[in-house]
């Protein structure tokens, strides 16, 4: 169903569509939401070896220092 | 058949792959999907099963099939080929001349390094351990350099080699052979070692973390101060049985919280001092107190902590989900299945907080409350 749009002539035509419409639109609208979320995922890697933190790293640079040469 | 472990958290699944070690947070039906690949079926009947359970068409279910198989499954069910330890060619310097005991658990550590960098490295944390008494010594550990690396040998057996910038790698291998070492444990037996501090009240310790920064350390500090026990700072181990250990360090503490804490420990004043040039900090070691190595027991909760000056007090419980999003990759954890289920089931029953605090008086109140179960 096409109404016109009182405000003005010059806009095109809105569409109107029934609730029933409405829903079935929103309906596929959540699906694929829902599709999309089964695709998404979070991907963790716990550390490979133990580490202190990393703030206790180095008096100084050693490289800059020449300490690994 | 791939090894894999899942278990359900709030309303999503965390799946852990063996071969990859990963630990991947998922829709409940993507879990499903993915178990059924893991179990061989056809993708043609897995999306034939799923385009009838969902109403879609067999194209659309064939695509989120071949989406989670080609994303997901393959890259974590391949054994990644890491490069194979390589013993490189060294030879330990005869000039060894930096030399420290130390006595940790009833046992005397020396430690040899060829230089005072290395020594720097390592020594500051555990300064407060150091002993005059060498006559009896049970492990001997070497550090040098070598073809631009640092290395650690103990007992005359090679641990490995780091560059400068896996420095962090080197001092977190030292502390956990000295772990080993105290406890008798070989690394397989724990289940992880968490970037945390550990607090004790009575029979429980509550874990305390948060990012670099953020106040663990001080709060540590802070909570002993109360008569709380302290149990470890930055690096805490629990066993396979989920028991959580004492490791001796000293509690580093930055130097903007030193004034905080100078009424609890006025010997922080004259303490010494460590300027991290690379990161432009500088902190002081406070050794911990009572250090009880004979203490093995569960933990009753993780408190995500921040210390805000503009906030006063605020604590929530927090989604177990973003908990686990943060603690995973600030860990290492064990990748046997054993200890893999371990960490998962030792996970699903730990509460999760966020505390962010600015009033000392009541953060205490607050972990006092959550180990005496009135929060």
């Amino acid at each position: 169903m096409k109404s016109k749009n009182p405000q003005n002539d010059n806009v095109s035509d809105e569409i109107t569509i029934s609730r029933k419409e409405a829903l079935k639109k929103i309906g596929k609208y959540g699906k694929y939401t829902a599709l999309t979320a089964i695709g998404t995922f979070i991907i963790l890697h716990p550390k490979k070896a133990q580490a202190t933190s990393v703030d206790h790293s180095g008096l100084i640079t050693p490289d800059a220092n020449g300490f690994f040469d | 058949m791939h090894e894999f472990l899942s278990k359900a958290v709030e309303n999503k699944s965390i799946v852990w792959f063996k071969a990859s070690n990963s630990y991947i947070i998922l829709e409940e039906i993507a879990a499903q999907l993915v178990h059924q690949i893991l179990e061989n079926k056809t993708p043609q009947k897995i999306a034939s099963t799923l385009a009838e359970k969902l109403t879609i068409s067999e194209q659309e279910a064939t695509h989120i099939v071949k989406n989670l198989n080609d994303r997901l499954v393959i890259p974590n069910t391949i054994k990644n080929s890491e490069a194979p330890t390589i013993k490189r060619e060294y030879e330990i310097p005869s000039n060894l001349t930096f030399k420290k005991h130390y006595l940790i658990n009833r046992k005397i550590f020396k430690v040899e390094f060829a230089n005072e960098f290395q020594l720097s490295l390592l020594h500051p944390k555990f300064a407060h351990l150091e002993t005059q008494e060498s006559s009896k010594i049970d492990h001997t550990f070497q550090v040098f350099n070598s073809n631009h690396l640092i290395h650690l040998v103990l007992d005359g057996e090679f641990i490995g080699a780091w560059e400068s910038k896996n420095i962090h790698y080197f001092q977190g291998k030292f502390s956990m052979k000295i772990i080993e070492c105290i406890y008798n444990k070989n690394e397989a037996e724990w289940m992880g070692v968490f970037h945390a501090s550990a607090i004790n009240f009575k029979d429980e310790n509550i874990l305390i973390l948060g990012d670099s920064g953020n106040g663990k350390s001080t709060s540590l500090a802070l909570l002993q101060a109360q008569g709380f026990q302290c149990i470890a700072d930055d690096f805490v181990p629990i066993d396979q049985a989920q028991n959580v250990y004492s490791f001796p360090a000293g509690i580093s503490i930055k130097k903007k919280a030193v004034s905080v804490l100078l009424k609890e420990y006025p010997t922080l004043e004259t303490s010494a001092e460590y300027h991290y040039e690379r990161l432009n900090k500088t902190v002081r070691y406070l050794p911990p107190q009572q250090i009880d190595y004979h203490k093995k027991v569960p933990c009753k909760a993780l408190v995500f902590i921040k210390y805000d000056a503009t906030i006063d007090f605020e604590i929530s419980e927090m989604s177990k989900l973003k908990a686990f999003e943060n603690l995973v990759p600030d860990s290492w954890i064990s990748s046997s299945s054993k200890n893999a289920a371990s960490f998962l089931e030792w996970f699903e029953k730990m509460p999760c907080y966020q505390l962010t605090y600015s009033n000392n008086e009541l953060m205490y109140t607050a972990i006092k409350r959550i180990f005496e179960d009135e929060l």
